[in-house]
């Protein structure tokens, strides 16, 4: 059990190791399935909104329009009138990552299993709000923001610019972890059927939660910004 | 497990972006264009149906117009004919009177000449009585007796003729 763990937690990362800066420019393997999920994304979409029509829609057309209207009022609600904006955004990292979560069904490695692919979407994320706080505040009125509700409190304002990204990065990434993981001690243990079932809960449902969470506290970030 | 590459995180931000682009062109593009076309549509049909309302009831109250109009011109004319017909029927009857009037009147003055004539007729044949019982009185000689006799007949006579 020792050696799963250790091949799980300990294998080596890089799918093209770059001979410079010690592994720093290392694309890793995770990155690699992120771009297979975007593919299949991409294929889904461009297949899913072929030929649209205003009269006589397809069953196809109809749930396109239902999902999209569906997620837009999902992270729309999320985010509060002001930031009604940002809607699209939300629903493409929520449908972003609740399929990278998903792709564990297909016995593949989640790329939100990796600390990077959850660091470049915190880091997304907190570009997102402070770019949205700014955008609505001007620059002025945007600094002196650390300074609510009184400037004794600018130091924590100031550290919340890092807590939020690491915060949700290590969220993201430690569930996805701790789901694989269980997983695959369930494997080790009962091979067959049990695994089938618990992996309804934690790759379906699990990952949708994540999504859902990470997307939910970017959301209200966001809203806290634009306010 | 712990250790980041920057150039795979700048991979990751570059892939999410790259792919709400996509999204946001072809998935929530394309949907905003059938909406907004749909919504468009809807207007049309709404300021289409409005404008078919109003024409409706301008023409209904058009038409209400030349209905009440059509009322007034049967008064019009019923009373037109209304009159005329009295004015017949005055006519008529005042036509009417006159000539019964006048019927009357020819017929008192026939019956008076009528009767002029039969006095005239009634006056002769007493002259000629007169005249037949003077001749006949101066005829015969006559004594009081005869003269009673006389007036008898001649009374008779007179009687007679008279019938």
């Amino acid at each position: 059990m020792k050696e799963l763990l250790n091949e799980l937690l300990k294998e080596d990362k890089a799918f093209i190791h770059i001979p410079y800066g010690n592994g720093l420019f290392d694309i890793y393997k995770s990155v690699v399935i992120t771009w297979i999920v975007i593919g299949i994304l991409f294929l889904l979409i461009l297949f899913l909104t072929r030929d649209f029509k205003v009269h006589n829609i397809s069953k196809r057309q109809a749930a396109v329009e239902s999902f999209v209207m569906w997620i837009r009022g999902v992270t729309g609600g999320m985010l509060g009138d002001e930031g009604v904006r940002y809607q699209d955004y939300m629903a493409v990292v929520l449908i972003f990552i609740a399929a990278s979560n998903m792709v564990g069904l297909f016995g593949v490695t989640p790329p939100t299993m990796d600390l990077t692919v959850t660091a470049g979407l915190s880091l997304m994320s907190i570009i997102l709000v402070e770019g949205a706080g700014l955008r609505k505040k001007g620059l002025g009125k945007w600094f002196k923001g650390f300074a609510e509700p009184m400037p004794v409190i600018a130091p924590m304002n100031i550290l919340e610019l890092a807590i939020r990204p690491l915060s949700l990065c290590m969220r993201l990434f430690g569930n996805i972890l701790g789901a694989t993981v269980i997983m695959e001690l369930i494997k080790h243990v009962v091979p067959i059927i049990f695994p089938a079932l618990l992996s309804v809960y934690f790759d379906i449902f699990d990952g949708a939660i994540q999504a859902y969470v990470f997307v939910f506290l970017t959301s209200l970030y966001i809203k806290e910004a634009v306010e | 497990m712990l250790n980041i590459s920057l150039l795979s995180v700048g991979c990751t931000i570059f892939n999410l972006l790259l792919l709400f682009f996509v999204a946001k062109k072809f998935l929530f593009g394309r949907v905003d264009a059938i909406l907004v076309k749909r919504m468009e549509e809807v207007d049309q049909a709404t300021s289409e149906a409005d404008e078919a309302e109003r024409q409706a009831l301008s023409t209904k109250k058009e038409y209400e117009d030349k209905i009440a109009s059509i009322d007034v011109e049967k008064e019009n004319i019923l009373a037109d004919i209304k009159k005329q017909g009295y004015e017949e029927y005055e006519r008529i009857i005042g036509d009417a009177k006159k000539k019964g009037e006048q019927i009357i009147t020819e017929a008192r003055h026939n019956a008076e000449v009528e009767n002029e004539r039969a006095k005239e007729v009634y006056a002769a044949q007493l002259t000629d009585m007169v005249i037949d019982a003077a001749s006949k009185i101066a005829a015969t000689k006559h004594s009081s007796e005869d003269d009673k006799k006389l007036y008898d007949k001649f009374i008779i006579e007179a009687g007679v003729n008279n019938e």
